[in-house]
């Protein structure tokens, strides 16, 4: 059955593409305003700022790929889509994360998982972060705005068995649990939204924002490396990339933006890096610093009945019985989620190989897997990571702390616990040195003992945020709350990367909301010095 | 073929720094190995006809990992002989390319890591042994991933890691081998 594709209908009816790939000689283009990075925050930025007549130029590294080529195969999606083929890790290896590289960024390859920012985290960033104006009644009407814009509705259908196991464990439990809203419109719950969603149903930015901005008039410039931002006397005065070929490598054709205002929407790690290789101001050494992962646990289980966990919506409930219950500062709260389960995903988030390995991997269908995100950057002892330059690009150094360890044991045994009382046969915490457990009881005493270890235990994170905090306190905050910088007069920041803390929930709604207040009161500000 | 992912590498970009400077090579290890290349691996004792490589030009280190495969995958590759040599074959094209989407540096310290496995100073600094990989039984090479795998040096823990994960995302990402698992994608789009 053929799906139409709106990305080639667009570039048929005329958008201004350019996919630096095919230069041959370098380019200088100019607009009023340029955005670097085409994700939750450029995308939302660029529409916003079309719609009030701004010219408007969104330059992004990755490639423009579409619902054509999304084949539902996880090895052509990886090198496509995701930041190094989604093998990214921290400087020790402890960590993998997967980061969106492709026009619409994360939004294209996420599991369109919807949720407001809580409350708790606003409510720390009011007192601890000196953000202003970000209270819940001050941007419900933006999430509302937005959730309307990506037809964000909660997921009527029923749960897939993976999600039902949650489900049915939090049901058993008492715990506290949710159903998910989802950014989708005619979605066939496939469950491939992490390879590109192949009906365009997700309403990522590749399918809604970019193409409302280009059918303005806006230029969109693929396969286009930012490598510096120009400055002089407290302003940007362009900004420099680099082209790279299809394979996404560099070559020598350089580019050249001239704006009077610039975005930074590259996400967290690749905002702060493009700054720090700029060389910008930063007095108080924070750009890079505190950069949060929901660095997240993983706990398999086998269950009788077929889960096929790869199959339908990846995510349609979650459970928050634990996030905030030692307050935000307190213990390291976790969200209770499950990813979708597929080959290279499951096979490479597992441990050993061999016997073991092949045993686990004929019980696929079989397997229920749940998910623990741990809500990093409120305790003390939680600073989150570094990015650091390096020879050949940048490092992210994130160590995880005896406060992360110590949420991990608790998180291992909720995810055990749920999961016995969803029905599981056996339980296995994915982690090096632990065996599959037989029974709540054996869980509970195996989990209070077992090695949790960087290298040891598998952890992910498919949330980045933080390193380039906004705040008024400039001890704190390189943007004001509304993203403007500190330092620049034309620099704004719209993506994750301004959060002081992690989140405690997945982050697309909270970049969507947050940029849709920021870019129309941006936009604003510069039609009316235009009108002057 | 064309797939991907999940090296034990460190987050870097693919891209050299804008200004040009040269790229400063990692080592993997900062044990500096002196002296040539040697047939580390026991080509001239062994090399089976199935394993498509010339031995002078083998510089996707098919060799290597045809050794390092039947233990990554025991009881995961076929059991008959032909898919099953077909199927290591499609890993090893799946591998070289899965080596191709790295970034650079990851590239670099993945490439020092073979190169070791293939020499036998680079053996006796992993391994603790010089013995040829292909010299070695299924179970002497089952003992060297574990002594990575339980080892308190990190790097050796990365090593095993990085091994680890390359093979299984290769093998996975294929299509033909994912009948065991009863796994199939969609077929609604196929006209």
């Amino acid at each position: 059955m053929a799906i139409q594709d709106p990305i080639e209908e667009g570039l048929a009816s005329g958008w201004k593409h350019i996919d630096a790939s095919q230069l041959s000689e370098d380019r200088t283009l100019e607009a009023d305003v340029v955005i670097v990075g085409s994700g939750a925050g450029g995308g939302v930025a660029a529409e916003i700022l079309t719609q009030a007549g701004l010219s408007v130029i969104i330059v992004e590294g990755g490639s423009l790929k579409s619902s054509n080529s999304f084949n539902m195969e996880e090895r052509r999606a990886y090198p496509n889509l995701y930041h190094q083929a989604a093998g990214m890790k921290t400087k020790d290896k402890a960590i993998g994360i997967f980061q969106g590289r492709a026009v619409g960024g994360s939004t294209t390859v996420n599991w369109t998982t919807s949720i407001r920012t809580p409350e708790p985290a606003l409510e720390f960033w009011t007192k601890e972060k000196s953000v202003t104006g970000l209270s819940r009644a001050e941007l419900d009407p933006w999430f509302q705005k937005m959730e309307q814009r990506l037809n964000i509705s909660k997921w009527e259908y029923e749960p897939n068995r993976n999600n039902q196991a949650l489900k049915t464990g939090c049901e058993k439990l008492d715990w506290d649990f949710t159903v998910i809203k989802r950014n989708v419109k005619g979605c066939w719950n496939t469950g491939y939204c992490g390879m590109g969603c192949p009906v365009n149903a997700k309403q990522s930015m590749l399918v809604t924002t970019i193409p409302s901005a280009l059918d303005l008039g806006a230029t969109l410039v693929s396969r286009a490396k930012v490598i510096e931002l120009e400055h002089h006397n407290g302003k940007i005065t362009g900004v420099r990339a680099q082209a790279l070929d299809e394979q996404l490598k560099p070559t020598s054709v350089e580019l050249n933006f001239k704006a009077k205002h610039y975005i930074l929407s590259a996400g967290a790690i690749h905002t702060p890096t493009i700054l720090m290789r700029s060389g910008t101001d930063d007095p108080h050494q924070l750009l890079g610093k505190r950069t949060f992962l929901h660095p997240t646990l993983l706990s398999g289980a086998v269950f009788s009945d077929p889960i096929n966990a790869h199959s339908g919506a990846p995510q349609s409930i979650y459970s928050d019985e634990f996030v905030w219950r030692d307050g935000a500062a307190g213990e390291l709260g976790y969200k209770l989620e499950v990813p979708p389960v597929h080959p290279i995903l499951i096979s490479s988030k597992t441990v050993g190989y061999g016997k073991s390995h092949a045993a686990l991997m004929e019980n696929f269908n079989q397997l229920q897997v749940t998910i623990a995100l741990v809500r990093d950057g409120f305790h003390p002892d939680s600073q989150g990571g570094q990015v650091h330059l390096t020879d050949t690009g940048f490092a992210l150094d994130y160590p995880l702390t005896d406060a992360f360890w110590h949420s991990a044991r608790r998180a291992f045994a909720s995810m055990a616990e749920l999961q016995f009382a969803a029905g599981a046969k056996q339980v296995l915490p994915i982690s090096e040195g632990v065996n599959y457990l037989n029974s709540w009881k054996e869980a509970k005493s195996v989990i209070a003992d077992m090695e949790l270890a960087p290298l040891k235990t598998v952890v992910a994170s498919a949330h980045v945020m933080g390193g380039c905090a906004m705040g008024e306190d400039t001890k704190m905050a390189m943007v004001d709350s509304h993203g403007r910088s500190h330092y620049y007069e034309n620099l704004s920041v719209m993506d994750g990367s301004i959060f002081p803390t992690s989140l405690g929930a997945n982050p697309q709604l909270s970049i969507y909301g947050m940029t849709a207040r920021n870019a129309t009161k941006l936009a604003e500000e510069l039609t009316a010095s235009s009108r002057t | 073929m064309v797939n991907y992912w999940f090296l034990g590498l460190s987050i870097t970009s693919t891209e050299n720094r804008f200004k040009g400077e040269s790229m400063e090579r990692r080592t993997f290890l900062t044990t500096a190995l002196v002296g040539t290349a040697t047939l580390a691996l026991g080509l001239s004792v062994y090399s089976p006809e199935h394993i498509r490589v010339n031995k002078a030009l083998d510089s996707e280190h098919r060799l290597l990992f045809s050794v390092l495969l039947p233990v990554f995958l025991e009881d995961a590759l076929p059991n008959v002989e032909t898919t099953r040599v077909a199927a290591q074959n499609r890993t090893l094209d799946a591998i070289a390319e899965t080596i191709s989407h790295l970034p650079q540096e990851g590239q670099a310290e993945l490439e020092q890591l073979l190169d070791m496995l293939e020499q036998r100073l680079g053996l006796l600094v992993l391994t603790g042994s010089m013995t040829p990989l292909m010299m070695r039984s299924p179970d002497e090479l089952i003992s060297m991933l574990e002594y990575w795998r339980n080892s308190f040096i990190d790097l050796m823990v990365t090593a095993y890691q990085g091994l680890r994960e390359l093979v299984m995302a290769s093998y996975y990402a294929c299509p033909e081998h994912w009948s065991r698992l009863h796994y199939a994608k969609p077929t609604y789009f196929d006209n």
